[in-house]
């Protein structure tokens, strides 16, 4: 099967260094639809459905393969060298900021720079490391999850209750968003929140912007200073923000904060 | 437009604070800027300790408010609406209240609000669980089922690799027979005539165990094995299953040594129990390098008697350990398939064992390590120590009179010439007509073949003892069931060989004729 089937690859615009957007837990590639377009005006934009997610190939997913955040990077790395020529700039939110880290430490010739949204390398406490959960919180999401089921079944065809003052959204999206296996969806949860890559973090050699919410409870401040300390060439932001995904909830400071980023590297482009 | 009417709007104001559900408006980070009476009820809380103080997420369990960063909220941003999200509410007291969420965003000025309704979903969420076990239930019945279809197939290639082998294995004796009729149309001497003898012998012995095993199988998949039990000294059992095996051990140049204390009993089958441990010695003496060392000890606790059979040869695999027992299971076969055998022999030990009502159990400390197998069999519950057959040695012999009737003409008179040999006179029938055509009132001895095609062994047997009344009569049959047993007994047969003869212990019958009939007067007792 071809990667751009399988990962349900859409590609816009033309300009190197092409941008690479992978979402985060729980959503798919159009949470970037509020900023991958100002990019596709300068670049090449490639974004993708993680394994699993969204409109990607599910009998694609491997337990084995995916059982580790190693299997989705490799799974990147894959979906870069079928879309680009030259080194990319990759932007990833959420638990895609550790697939870019183990990406960009297995193949480092692939990345330009980095760009992560929320990230964070460990989401449980341990010793003088604040991950913002304790192992009880994340088992206790980990239950919510399995008792959702139903909810998460439902949201693959997700009913809208209407929404008269959004006649931008169309049916196409409506129908497709977010759209989820529950069984899958358990099994990336628990890939995710248990995962722990702190050890990998000093190992990426590309430059790292640190995209940080003021207020989120998935990645707290303090993730993002450990980040920035422990990154030999990380870059802290912090936005106004409250939640988790400011791409959604604030793409104008977002992408005010990566343009300044990619500016200090030399990559900024001007609009075609 | 005109005034609302005032008791409309209380109408209206008590819809929504009394509502059947809980109603909420919050800001766009989630703060609560209302809050029915109904919502603060379920969460005991004042609504001024909510209104602008409390966002929707911090009510929520620490999974619920994961599942709203990561799920819900994104939802609700890109399309304006979710329904029928499920979270849990905390309470000031009491465990967390499962609710379902609908909620609906509305622009406001720069940014939006969100109206939630919250239902209560204790049922539905006892239902789910109800749902989510039964799913797990069925997800592990299924799991066991493909187990149990993947040990199907498994069963089935044991199976394919086993005739394959089977077919190897017959074929392996049947072309030295072949080759060596071939040279008795050109031998010459008498050594080699013996030579050549020694070699079919040696090759029928061997078919004879490979279908005698086969046979054993079958009867005990098909639960037909039926034991003779007496009280037995482990030490006979020993000693004979080292008797039978001693030629394969001599052979292979293994140190064979040998501490049973005579004393411990058992109640079982002779037959069976001197299989075991025969097999065990077998398999350790085939699967041990020449010039290896084997070791037969036996001991008691705990009212079970335990046999060991240890050996230092090629060890069993870590991988097959588990599988040692299983039909058709074999170690890995060398290039020259020295060890030859066909993956039963363990099958029938387990089997037979258990109808003993003990267990066999095998270790090894992996490949090249030695094994060690052990049978635990239950002490004798019988009178212990009641007096031991002592094996009657075979007197000097005096020629009979045989007669033997068989519609295999190639049998019968194999068997005449052998008989010949030692001095006996025969006479040969094919059918139970002729037999009685020809018997003389003389005869010693009867050997009869069963299943004639004009009449059966049986009536055969009574008919000629109207002719030679004297004789001792001795059945030939392909069965050796306990069922046949009984009727060649009441038939008058004294007793009853299984084929292929087994010609030493014929000729140990015809000498106690001998002898008998030396004595006046002779008696016909029952022996098997």
């Amino acid at each position: 099967m071809r990667i751009h089937d399988r990962h349900h690859v859409t590609l816009h615009g033309e300009g190197t260094p092409p941008l690479v957007f992978a979402h985060g837990f729980g959503c798919d590639q159009s949470m970037w639809r509020f900023i991958a377009p100002h990019y596709g005006e300068r670049h090449r934009t490639v974004c993708y459905d993680l394994l699993g997610s969204g409109r990607s190939h599910l009998t694609a997913y491997d337990r084995e393969r995916h059982g580790t955040l190693q299997g989705h990077a490799d799974d990147l790395i894959d979906v870069i060298r079928a879309t680009a020529d030259g080194p990319v700039v990759f932007v990833g939110h959420s638990v895609s900021a550790m697939i870019g880290l183990l990406a960009g430490i297995k193949a480092p010739q692939l990345f330009a720079a980095q760009m992560w949204l929320g990230p964070s390398p460990c989401y449980i406490n341990d010793g003088d490391y604040v991950g913002g959960f304790s192992r009880a919180d994340v088992d206790s999401l980990l239950e919510t999850l399995d008792s959702n089921y139903l909810g998460w079944a439902s949201t693959m065809a997700p009913a809208i209750m209407g929404a008269p003052d959004r006649p931008h959204l169309g049916e196409e999206l409506t129908n497709s968003f977010c759209r989820t296996d529950p069984d899958i969806a358990r099994h990336f949860a628990r890939v995710t929140f248990l995962s722990d890559n702190r050890a990998d973090v000093p190992r990426l050699q590309v430059p790292t912007l640190i995209l940080q919410c003021s207020d989120d409870m998935i990645a707290p401040m303090s993730v993002g200073e450990y980040l920035q300390r422990s990154l030999p060439r990380g870059t802290l932001r912090v936005i106004q923000n409250v939640g988790h995904c400011p791409h959604l909830s604030a793409p104008c400071e977002s992408i005010e904060a990566m343009d300044g980023f990619l500016e200090s590297l030399g990559l900024a482009r001007e609009p075609a | 437009m005109s005034p609302p009417d005032e008791p409309a709007r209380s109408e209206s104001d008590a819809l929504y604070e009394d509502a059947p559900c809980g109603l909420l408006l919050t800001d766009r980070d989630g703060t609560i800027l209302r809050a029915n009476r109904t919502f603060c009820r379920w969460v005991d809380v004042e609504p001024e300790a909510l209104v602008g103080r409390r966002r929707f997420q911090d009510l929520l369990s620490v999974g619920g408010r994961i599942f709203h960063q990561t799920h819900f909220a994104p939802l609700l941003q890109m399309q304006g609406s979710v329904s029928e999200v499920k979270l849990d509410l905390l309470r000031s007291d009491g465990p967390p209240l499962p609710i379902v969420v609908n909620a609906v965003r509305h622009p406001h000025g720069d940014g939006w609000r969100d109206a939630l309704a919250v239902f209560v979903a204790q049922d539905r969420h006892a239902y789910e669980r109800e749902l989510m076990l039964a799913r797990k239930r069925a997800e592990e019945l299924a799991a066991r089922q493909l187990e149990a279809q993947d040990e199907l197939r498994r069963a089935d290639r044991r199976k394919d690799e086993f005739l394959a082998m089977l077919a190897h294995e017959l074929r392996n004796p049947l072309a030295p027979i072949s080759t060596a009729a071939h040279l008795l149309t050109r031998a010459t001497s008498p050594e080699e005539l013996q030579r050549i003898a020694d070699v079919i012998r040696r090759q029928a012995t061997h078919l004879t165990h490979l279908v005698d095993d086969l046979l054993d199988v079958s009867r005990v998949t098909r639960g037909l094995i039926q034991l003779e039990v007496e009280t037995l000294d482990l030490r006979d059992v020993v000693d004979a299953a080292v008797e039978q095996t001693r030629p394969l051990i001599t052979t292979r140049g293994h140190a064979l040594h040998v501490d049973v204390p005579r004393g411990t009993c058992v109640d079982g089958d002779r037959t069976r129990l001197v299989q075991i441990v025969a097999n065990l010695l077998n398999n350790a003496a085939k699967y041990t390098p020449q010039g290896g060392r084997i070791i037969l000890e036996a001991d008691s606790a705990d009212g079970h008697a335990a046999v060991r059979v240890r050996d230092d040869g090629i060890g069993i695999d870590a991988a097959l350990l588990p599988h040692i027992f299983d039909l058709f299971s074999q170690g890995e076969r060398t290039p020259d398939r020295s060890q030859g055998g066909l993956g039963i022999g363990l099958a029938l030990v387990r089997s037979l064992v258990a109808l003993h009502g003990g267990e066999v159990a095998a270790d090894s400390a992996g490949a090249h390590s030695g094994s060690c197998f052990t049978v635990r069999l239950p002490l004798s519950t019988l009178a212990a120590g009641r007096p031991v057959d002592t094996p009657v040695p075979i007197p000097l012999l005096r020629p009979l009179r045989v007669m033997i009737v068989d519609d295999n003409a190639d049998a019968a008179t194999m068997l005449a010439e052998v008989l010949g040999m030692s001095g006996h006179a025969t006479q040969v029938a094919h059918s139970a007509e002729s037999a009685l055509a020809i018997v003389d009132p003389d005869t010693d001895a009867c050997v009869l073949d069963i299943g004639l095609p004009d009449l059966s062994g049986y009536e055969l047997a009574a008919r000629l003892r109207e002719h030679a009344p004297r004789a001792t009569y001795v059945a030939l049959t392909g069965y050796g069931q306990a069922h046949d047993r009984v009727l060649s007994k009441a038939a008058g047969f004294a007793h009853h060989l299984v084929k292929p003869v087994d010609i030493e212990r014929l000729m140990g019958i015809l000498a106690t004729v001998a002898v008998r009939t030396d004595a006046p007067a002779p008696a016909q007792p029952q022996s098997t």
